[in-house]
């Protein structure tokens, strides 16, 4: 039994709206290989891909599954994306489709929550979307050398760690990043949005199987250090979840999400194969994930240096 | 070497000394360290008297310093200055009362700083104030060495490059002297944002394989290489990828954070290779300081 202090955490809301796609003028964006490219990925509602689909093959750049939300107001839109915790609950509260409800799956440019398809056929951009935010501030007791980020009680449970015989936690992961690959966000705290694994040695990305991986899948980065900052310190480990779909961009891809880390190594990760929050937090079935499988599409920019 | 310097277009681009920024009460003043530990040190910029190029990229009080003078400009001449401007670039005030004093840029830093960076003799440093404006001869955009066309220059000087003295290799590589070379491991922020305006951080949170690689006796201006790391259209890890940079500010106790090293000659595939030396400094090859190693 992990002893946490969930029954001491505060539950309130916080809020945003279904944020449109936007552009400009030029909208071309530089691919590693030094091609301009317009892609599509980010903001507003994405009918095609949820959280548990593949995060590489895709025509899109930085593809935030499901839908997309942020706020106006920069107070309201830092406590959202500051505040609003992986596995918590979202509520549709105007529009067409008021009452409806769904699931945060992660936090990038907007924070990106998960809807059953059926309940948001008439969601417009610009709709009201209220955040039951409970996560800040949790700890595990027992394990006071690993801090979370953005982990919900909720899925703390779903995530099923174990203590070892040795009292260390592990916690299951589909893969392992080395931390060499880390890029795009280390500039950040760990606290705000993600950092990307690179992909543009599309060589190395293959030989590694990251190319499989999925939009939700549990992850671990070694020798990282995500407690207040993103970096390489070695003996510490990160464990993260895959928000975001793969990008074209030098120093960009998948984005790795922080859920726990440990600068003393206090967890441990071991490879758990079907480890994503889109099964673990009743979401989707595997029946509707075996749909999309992994290397199935490549991506036209994901051609080799 | 030939290059296409004699098409190159000169042009102004300017900017004032930044004032250092900290967040607006009641926001927490401090930084983060690595560890976890708040302080509060100078954040980056402004006008900086005791650290000039040639001095320790490591072990001042201060987060990120920037030596000698900052600058930056509002709105969107802040990208043309930080994207034209190029390292040994001339550098002019133009306001002030050290007006007509004449410097040279040495570095640009990356995302939440933005700044060009210039140096300054003493004396001139002592006769300016947070405001003043400086203007910078922009000229580097665009150059090309004529047979090796897909090495690609950025933010770099024809009076640098020759300072350089950059060579061609027996496979027709390019050989580059410099101080020390940096695994892509320890690249830290920067990553992934633009290799054009900015600089990418050399993470300092190991300390024993800061010094394994023989990078804690970085100084600012300092050539290095960055192996196993592209900066054509951004920055980023592909293997037999190397960059050439400037050490252009100091360290930093956040995570992810160092001294930051702005790319200035970067290649895929193996079409750079380093040649390690004892002493390979911008204060040195431009000219800005004499007896550059000797400590203060």
């Amino acid at each position: 039994m992990l002893r946490t202090n969930a029954p001491q955490l505060v539950e309130f809301a916080v809020h945003g709206r279904v944020w449109p796609a936007r552009g400009d003028n030029s909208d071309y964006r530089t691919t590693s290989n030094g091609r301009g490219a317009t892609h599509v990925g980010m903001a507003g509602i994405c009918f095609t891909h949820r959280v548990g689909d593949p995060a590489f093959g895709w025509e899109a750049d930085h593809l935030e599954p499901g839908v997309s939300i942020r706020h106006p107001d920069d107070g309201d839109e830092h406590a959202l994306h500051y505040l609003a915790c992986i596995g918590n609950e979202a509520v549709v509260t105007s529009g067409a489709c008021a009452g409806a409800r769904g699931t945060v799956t992660g936090e990038h440019a907007h924070v990106l929550v998960d809807f059953p398809p059926a309940e948001i056929e008439m969601l417009a951009v610009g709709d009201e979307i209220l955040i039951r935010s409970i996560g800040t501030g949790l700890k595990l007791l027992d394990h006071p050398d690993v801090m979370t980020h953005k982990l919900s009680p909720r899925l703390l449970e779903a995530l099923d760690l174990q203590v070892n015989a040795a009292g260390t936690l592990e916690a299951g992961v589909v893969a392992e990043i080395p931390s060499h690959l880390m890029g795009s966000g280390a500039e950040l705290t760990a606290d705000y949005v993600d950092q990307d694994f690179m992909t543009g040695d599309r060589d190395q990305i293959a030989e590694l199987g990251l190319d499989r991986v999925r939009l939700g899948d549990i992850v671990a980065v070694r020798d990282e250090d995500h407690g207040w900052g993103r970096g390489f310190h070695p003996g510490a480990v990160t464990i993260g979840l895959i928000i975001h779909g793969d990008s074209a961009w030098t120093g960009h891809g998948p984005g790795v999400l922080d859920l726990l880390s440990s600068r003393s190594g206090a967890i441990v990760p071991h490879l758990q194969p079907g480890q994503n929050i889109a099964l673990g937090l009743g979401l989707r079935t595997s029946e509707e994930l075996s749909t999309h499988q992994p290397g199935a599409h490549v991506s036209s920019y994901a051609t080799r240096v | 070497m030939s290059d296409n310097r004699s098409q190159l277009v000169g042009v102004a681009v300017q900017g004032s000394i930044v004032s250092p920024q900290c967040p607006a009460l009641p926001a927490s003043p401090y930084i983060i360290g690595a560890d976890g530990a708040p302080v509060l040190l100078p954040p980056p910029g402004g006008i900086v008297y005791n650290v000039a190029i040639g001095d320790p990229a490591f072990g001042w009080v201060a987060d990120m310093v920037q030596p000698g003078v900052s600058i930056a400009a509002p709105g969107g001449a802040n990208p043309a200055l930080r994207g034209l401007a190029c390292i040994g670039n001339e550098a002019i005030v133009v306001s002030g009362r050290a007006r007509g004093e004449r410097g040279t840029v040495t570095g640009k830093s990356g995302r939440f700083a933005e700044h060009v960076i210039v140096h300054f003799e003493p004396l001139v440093l002592d006769s300016m104030a947070l405001g003043d404006q400086v203007l910078v001869r922009a000229i580097g955009r665009g150059l090309a060495l004529s047979d090796a066309a897909e090495v690609q220059l950025k933010s770099i000087s024809p009076a640098l490059l020759d300072a350089l003295e950059v060579q061609s290799g027996e496979s027709g590589e390019l050989v580059v002297r410099v101080m020390a070379e940096v695994p892509a491991v320890l690249m830290g922020a920067g990553s992934g944002l633009t290799s054009e305006a900015g600089c990418v951080q050399i993470q300092t949170d190991d300390p024993a394989g800061i010094s394994e690689h023989g990078l804690d006796g970085l100084r600012l201006g300092d050539v290095v290489m960055l192996k196993d790391f592209d900066c054509r259209w951004g920055n980023g890890f592909v293997q037999a990828a190397a960059t050439i940079g400037i050490v252009v500010h100091g360290d930093s106790v956040r995570g992810g954070h160092g001294p930051g090293v702005t790319p200035i000659i970067t290649a895929t595939g193996g079409r750079i290779r380093s040649q390690l030396v004892a002493d390979r400094n911008i204060a040195d090859l431009l000219g800005l300081r004499t007896a550059v190693g000797t400590p203060k």
